[in-house]
């Protein structure tokens, strides 16, 4: 009963930021310089041309007028349409998205990885190996662009090396008949060796690329906490009633590191959710990044509306079911006396 | 030469007495900072028990630790000076001292749980006979929460908050024997009845912030005595609880652990609760026992003045004044060279200062022969 009026309270919330949301993206789209009207008819159309575009668009009607039409589409479930690729931007998105979450899901797995494992061994041994491969590595995530990091990746093992394929989208074979619009699973359903092969190829540099950037406070967080909590007075009461060291780290310290670990975690989801713009620039990643890009070069309000509002969406919902995960699993809110 | 036995000497030195009191540093073979503890020095320490028929259940002698603080450190502390100290076999001991006269170190020690940076200098902590001072890590974790126990202040924060209390005692059962799970639970709710806490079977599934400081506290005796230890050493138990509990908690701790046959060794800073519950106690100041022997001698006719202050400070802070002891603990850099109370006490003088006062029997008209001081004035 509790989580149900959790839930609820939680809902309303999410609906109270999307409809800010919304105003906002709304607001600073309309106040971009350049008229659209004017590049969609081209340079060399007149004025008169313009003006019965732009009244046809309704670009000359109040702000309020404009936002109230366009809050009567959203609830349809119209996004609108892209004046640069002429298609539904519900459309677009449908097919940038998969690409776009197939990467942020293969990064948060490979950062919570590495970074959670690492973090965790480092905080048991101070002055070690580990403690020292720790500092190097956050402070490389921490400190370098992820788009400087993804064309050093790409030099090296594409430029130098030439052992990775040429960073053009998601693959270089086949394209594997659409499932879940997930190449690498796509291809494993398909059964298809030599597809899964050329997907997964692609992926491999800008995972890593993002696995580091993302994994480097993922990791500070890890060995912070589990150092904090390797120093409290449960962990010591425990050693001194003789529990065996595995049961002090696995059972006694990791769960409670384990919550703020994951909080972070899922607020590195919803950025990478988001598309993360630079590296699928790098990569040529067809994802909704670059397609957002793209949208603003052209002043195509549409399409950016659409892919904040859906960053804005996709990052409200990991955070919700979060926080619902650790309502479900955290004795201490789960439970009222 | 009336003096002399007063002060720590090896026979080995016997000669070399009057050298001694020019150079107190001479004493540095006992208390050497930089050679770590080889394994003839846990043997070759002064043993005023040797002659014993029957050992005491733990016999502290000589501790001495130290933090070297780092290759790079010219400070070391030396926060244990030679502690000495043993609980008999049922008996209920306490250990009294300032903040910072080392009470809970020596527990962590008589443990096996230094902090990290700490070393033992030299010395023998003896459990049920045996040398436990340097012992395995393997054999300490065997000890611990079966033979040894230990409870910490701060009840709550002692106790796991995401695991739940019955779980946590179940646990240790199951580590120290060789019991079901169902059965280690049962056990569990057992204990939490035994201490008396209401609707056990319900409680044993509820997390601790479900629990209030008292109950937590309890609860933590329950973990703490599951294994039916021989010795419980219970550190600071009801600081941080509400003053109407702490008369309670305290009397459940000296009741459970007397009920169980069990020596209990009680630190704390309170010199009030003494009496109520201890037979013999100990006063420790500056990482050296001052003074030992039965509650009712001790407080009634102190023999060490670092004891009758403390005495006169804590009467002085009961009926609403305050009368502490002027100066402070001192910061221990290195080996003591006289009595660590010199500077403050009202009794001193030059014959203080000429080396550290070993504890040793009071003697004479005062008190029974379990009455030991250190000081060269009593």
């Amino acid at each position: 009963m509790a989580l149900l009026a959790y839930v609820a309270r939680r809902l309303a919330y999410l609906l109270v930021a999307l409809f800010g949301v919304t105003f906002i993206t709304f607001l600073v789209t309309r106040r971009l310089p350049g008229n659209p009207a004017a590049l969609i008819v081209g340079v060399l159309a007149d004025q008169s041309t313009i003006d019965a575009v732009t009244e046809r668009l309704g670009l000359n009607e109040p702000f309020w007028s404009q936002y109230y039409k366009y809050m009567g589409q959203l609830f349809s479930g119209d996004l609108g349409e892209s004046w640069f690729t002429s298609n539904p931007v519900t459309t677009d998105i449908g097919n940038r998205w998969p690409a776009t979450v197939e990467l942020a899901s293969y990064a948060l797995a490979l950062a919570v990885l590495w970074a959670v494992s690492l973090g965790v061994i480092s905080a048991l041994r101070r002055r070690s190996l580990s403690n020292r491969l720790a500092d190097a590595l956050s402070g490389l995530g921490v400190s370098v662009p992820e788009f400087w990091l993804g064309l050093i990746l790409l030099l090296a093992f594409f430029g130098t090396w030439k052992i990775a394929p040429a960073p053009l989208g998601r693959t270089l074979g086949e394209i594997p008949p659409d499932v879940t619009g997930f190449y690498t699973i796509d291809a494993l359903i398909a059964g298809d060796w030599g597809a899964f092969r050329s997907a997964a190829a692609q992926l491999i540099l800008p995972t890593v690329t993002l696995a580091i950037v993302i994994g480097a406070p993922l990791l500070r967080i890890t060995r912070g906490f589990m150092r904090e909590t390797m120093e409290t007075g449960h962990i010591r009461f425990a050693r001194a009633l003789g529990i065996p060291r595995r049961s002090i780290v696995l059972r006694h310290a990791i769960p409670n590191v384990l919550l703020p670990v994951s909080t972070m975690g899922a607020m590195m989801y919803g950025y990478l959710l988001g598309g993360t713009v630079l590296v699928e620039v790098v990569f040529a990643w067809p994802g909704i990044g670059s397609y957002a890009v793209k949208a603003i070069e052209h002043s195509d309000f549409a399409p950016v509306q659409g892919v904040v509002l859906l960053s804005a969406l996709s990052y409200l919902i990991v955070y919700l079911t979060m926080d619902i995960l650790h309502f479900v699993v955290d004795p201490r809110t789960r439970t009222h006396s | 030469m009336s003096t002399m036995p007063a002060h720590e000497t090896r026979p080995s030195s016997e000669e070399g007495d009057l050298l001694d009191m020019g150079d107190p540093l001479a004493e540095g073979d006992l208390l050497d900072m930089d050679t770590p503890l080889a394994e003839g020095d846990l043997l070759d320490v002064d043993d005023p028990y040797e002659d014993e028929d029957f050992p005491p259940l733990l016999r502290v002698s000589d501790l001495a630790v130290g933090f070297s603080g780092g290759k790079r450190s010219t400070h070391p502390l030396t926060p244990l000076q030679g502690v000495n100290l043993s609980v008999e076999e049922g008996s209920a001991v306490a250990l009294v001292g300032e903040s910072g006269s080392g009470k809970s170190l020596t527990a962590s020690a008589v443990m096996g749980m230094l902090p990290a940076g700490a070393e033992v200098l030299r010395g023998s902590v003896s459990f049920e006979g045996e040398e436990i001072l340097g012992a395995s890590e393997k054999h300490m974790r065997e000890l611990r929460g079966s033979r040894l126990a230990i409870m910490f202040q701060n009840p709550r924060a002692s106790l796991n908050p995401v695991l739940t209390v019955g779980g946590q005692i179940a646990e240790v059962i199951r580590v120290h024997e060789d019991v079901k799970r169902k059965e280690s639970r049962e056990r569990a709710v057992d204990l939490l009845e035994q201490m008396g806490i209401p609707n056990p079977g319900r409680r044993a599934k509820d997390y601790v912030h479900q629990y209030s400081g008292g109950m937590a506290q309890r609860a933590a005796l329950a973990m703490a005595l599951s294994c039916r230890p021989r010795l419980l050493i219970a550190d600071e138990p009801t600081t941080g609880l509400d003053a109407t509990l702490q008369q309670q908690v305290l009397e459940l701790v000296v009741e459970q652990v007397s009920e169980r046959q069990a020596s209990l060794l009680l630190i704390t800073h309170d010199i009030g609760i003494v009496g109520r519950t201890c037979e013999q106690m100990a006063v420790m100041y500056a990482g050296r026992v001052m003074e030992s022997g039965p509650v009712e001698e001790v407080l009634g006719d102190p023999a060490n003045p670092y004891t009758a202050e403390l005495i006169k400070s804590y009467a002085t802070v009961r009926h609403g004044r305050m009368n502490s002891i002027p100066g402070v603990v001192p910061t221990l850099r290195g080996p003591l060279v006289e009595c660590a109370f010199a500077d403050r006490c009202p009794k001193a003088d030059e014959e203080c200062r000429e080396g550290v006062p070993a504890l040793r029997e009071l003697g004479g008209q005062r008190g029974s022969d379990e009455r030991k001081v250190a000081c060269v004035k009593a």
